[in-house]
């Protein structure tokens, strides 16, 4: 690999791995509070694209540019916040909250989950079709500067700083707010919890509601970025999640860690080995983490409490 | 449960499979119409869901109008009547769905499998069955998998990745070509040709394949980029070229682009919007909405459909027509009792002349014509250039 090279997909890189660590949290988050995987997630994601598709295409003008542009983005940040944040609050509602209160075994939440999420993406694709859909054009997407000589357009941009802007804003709700202590009570003790008065419900509920908006967002930033369809979330889903493994699960820099990680390893994977070893490259990288730190990069050492 | 229960149960079961499986060897028992007439089933089978179901919804209309044309005109001695059935385009799907037409006796023929892949995955049940499946599965390597029921009613890739290369080295002059395909049967066959020609030409081949639905197609952009390559083949299906085209664009690769037939179809330039402009597309299909030959089938299409005939739609009419007209000649329905076998056999040995071509076959089923076609997107339209071959000769 020249050097050349190298500053051309470092932008790309960083791009893709913003967006796995977004949809990571989600996993991460739901998993910390429950310690059980969000299957249904990626439908999150799909649906917070065509949230932002459906709302865009009415009201985007042919070429917007300037402030329009700007407007734009912001609503549809907003509008795929939204829907990915009700998909997720829905899902918790349907697929979780009843079978919690039967105290039913994880694996049934697993099953249930999947099935919801089947349930969307068939649902989706009955709905508004099953091909692909182009996001319409929110800025003339041309290469904005360049740094060190690589180009670096809009929408790479817009992910990189949005995702930032996200796991930033998560952090500190986390560290600094009452809600983000609640969520941690959950995760570390449900049961002392809920003794000193947190509503375990509602955090739960919160926590999915909170990872269902970044989901959202970044369903929408991908598809400004490619294009939205039903099948869009598979893919990008089992990379985060195996991203959030790979950072260690139930924690949230693990899981933008993991997330950059995937990213830039299945990027620089390209003029190293070529497309066709994108995934390989990925899963190896898994795997080998996960032999010398079995609870990810970040995750607890085994044998101590988290 | 003792065991005179057991072999009871055993022996239902096995009676209840029998009976499921439905040993259908000889197929097209006749099932009689409230007019007395015999009803014939003409089948499809192709992506009807998932991402490439635009395709397969084009075919299926095309042979959705050609049975329905038959029936209103009277002059058969029996009802013909459609039988969907979906693979998704999916190898994996391609043997159930293709077990359900099988199952269906009244099904004498089957416009399909639409995707190599899927073809090659359901051939041998077919052939079994010994019902015929005129197909416009590309690959070149179909007639080669000893399926006796598989026909091809297009010219094979064969022709098509061979146009692409003697309209890049005879009239573009390259030096060094990109071949990307998108991991398909189809993409990765139509590489394999490319290259081979490419080579043989004397030309420079960097190959690469990228996934079908890979998350972003920067990286794969930029590796064309890098690569010094002055021009770029596709090998691929549109919602996969779209993407990579707006990459393309993207990181500034401006050299000629050429994408196969999966690509030729509006969406592609829907999607993909001024990214677009300037690929070249070919295709063994003629554009129905521009041929002369294929004007009053365009008309009735749209006032079927609401929308202009896409890709393939009057190649899958003319397959449908070419089937019907087997079974006529078979004297179908006059009392005559029409079976798969003869239909194959029949179809195996047709000379039909349809709107878009001359249709005969060879021992094999390949297809005994030819004739590619070359497009480019202009000013977001796709417009026909012409025959490829035509095109070079003129220099």
């Amino acid at each position: 690999m020249t050097l050349l090279e190298f500053r051309d997909y470092l932008v790309p890189g960083l791009a893709l791995g913003a967006l796995y660590s977004v949809i990571a949290i989600g996993y991460t988050l739901v998993y910390g509070v429950l310690k059980l995987i969000n299957f249904a997630h990626s439908e999150v994601f799909m649906l917070g694209g065509f949230g932002a598709l459906i709302v865009l295409t009415e009201v985007a003008p042919g070429h917007p540019s300037g402030l329009v542009s700007v407007l734009l983005v912001l609503l549809g940040l907003a509008v795929s916040g939204l829907v990915g944040a009700g998909t997720a609050f829905g899902l918790e509602k349907v697929a979780y909250r009843p079978l919690r209160k039967r105290n039913a075994p994880a694996l049934i939440f697993l099953i249930s989950a999947i099935g919801a999420s089947f349930f969307l993406y068939n649902l989706t694709g009955k709905l508004f079709g099953r091909d692909p859909k182009a996001m319409p054009a929110l800025f003339d997407n041309g290469v904005l500067f360049h740094v060190l000589g690589a180009p670096v357009d809009i929408v790479k941009l817009l992910l990189i700083v949005a995702a930032l802007a996200m796991i930033v804003g998560l952090d500190l709700l986390v560290r600094r707010t009452k809600l983000g202590s609640a969520i941690r009570a959950v995760a570390q003790d449900p049961e002392a919890a809920g003794l000193m008065g947190v509503d375990i419900d509602r955090i739960v509920s919160r926590t999915f509601v909170i990872g269902g908006v970044l989901g959202g967002i970044a369903g929408f930033l991908f598809g400004l970025n490619s294009q939205v369809s039903f099948t869009m979330g598979f893919i990008p889903g089992i990379t985060a999640f195996a991203a959030a493994v790979l950072g260690g699960i139930g924690n949230i820099r693990g899981a933008m860690l993991g997330g950059m990680l995937l990213g830039l390893v299945e990027t620089y994977n390209v003029p190293l080995f070529g497309e066709e070893w994108r995934y390989v490259a990925a899963f190896a990288v898994l795997v080998v983490v996960l032999m010398f730190r079995p609870t990810g990069i970040l995750g607890a050492k085994l044998g101590r409490t988290a | 449960m003792n065991r005179r229960k057991l072999s009871m149960f055993a022996a239902l079961v096995v009676t209840g499979a029998t009976a499921l499986t439905g040993c259908n060897k000889g197929g097209g028992a006749a099932v009689v119409g409230s007019d007395g007439k015999a009803v014939y089933k003409i089948g499809f089978q192709g992506p009807l869901t998932g991402e490439s179901s635009a395709i397969g919804v084009n075919m299926e209309n095309g042979v959705k109008l050609a049975v329905k044309q038959a029936n209103a005109r009277g002059d058969l001695p029996f009802h013909v009547e459609y039988a969907a059935s979906d693979d998704a385009g999916s190898p994996d799907q391609s043997p159930a769905a293709a077990q359900k037409l099988i199952d269906d006796e009244s099904v004498l023929g089957l416009v399909g499998p639409a995707f190599s892949g899927a073809a090659k995955a359901s051939g041998r049940l077919y052939s079994e069955a010994g019902l015929v499946s005129v197909s416009h599965a590309s690959n070149p390597s179909l007639p080669e998998l000893g399926f006796r029921s598989f026909v091809r009613s297009v010219p094979n890739d064969n022709a098509q990745g061979g146009a692409m290369v003697t309209y890049f080295t005879k009239r573009l002059q390259t030096k060094k070509v990109y071949v990307v395909d998108d991991k398909s049967e189809y993409g990765v066959g139509l590489s394999k040709v490319a290259e081979k020609q490419l080579k043989e030409a004397g030309v420079e081949v960097v190959k690469a394949s990228v996934p079908s639905k890979t998350p972003d197609y920067t990286a794969a952009a930029t590796a064309v980029k890098h690569s010094g390559a002055d021009a770029l083949i596709y090998n691929g299906l549109y919602s996969d070229a779209a993407p990579f085209a707006k990459k393309l664009k993207d990181v500034g690769f401006d050299k000629p682009k050429i994408a196969s037939d999966g690509t030729y179809d509006k969406k592609f330039t829907e999607l993909a919007g001024d990214a677009a402009e300037g690929w070249l597309l070919t295709c063994q299909c003629l554009d129905a909405n521009v041929d002369p030959g294929t004007k009053q089938f365009a008309e009735d299409y749209k006032t079927e459909y609401k929308a202009a005939p896409g890709l393939y739609a009057a190649e899958s009419y003319d397959a449908t027509n070419l089937i019907i007209e087997q079974i006529k000649a078979l004297g179908g329905g006059d009392g005559g009792d029409v079976r798969r076998e003869a239909v194959l056999e029949k179809v195996k040995k047709a000379d039909y002349k349809g709107l878009t071509r001359q249709f005969s076959f060879k021992e094999n089923g390949e297809f005994a014509g030819n004739g590619i076609y070359l497009s480019e997107v202009k000013g977001g339209r796709i417009t026909l250039k012409g025959d490829v071959d035509t095109l070079v000769s003129a220099g």
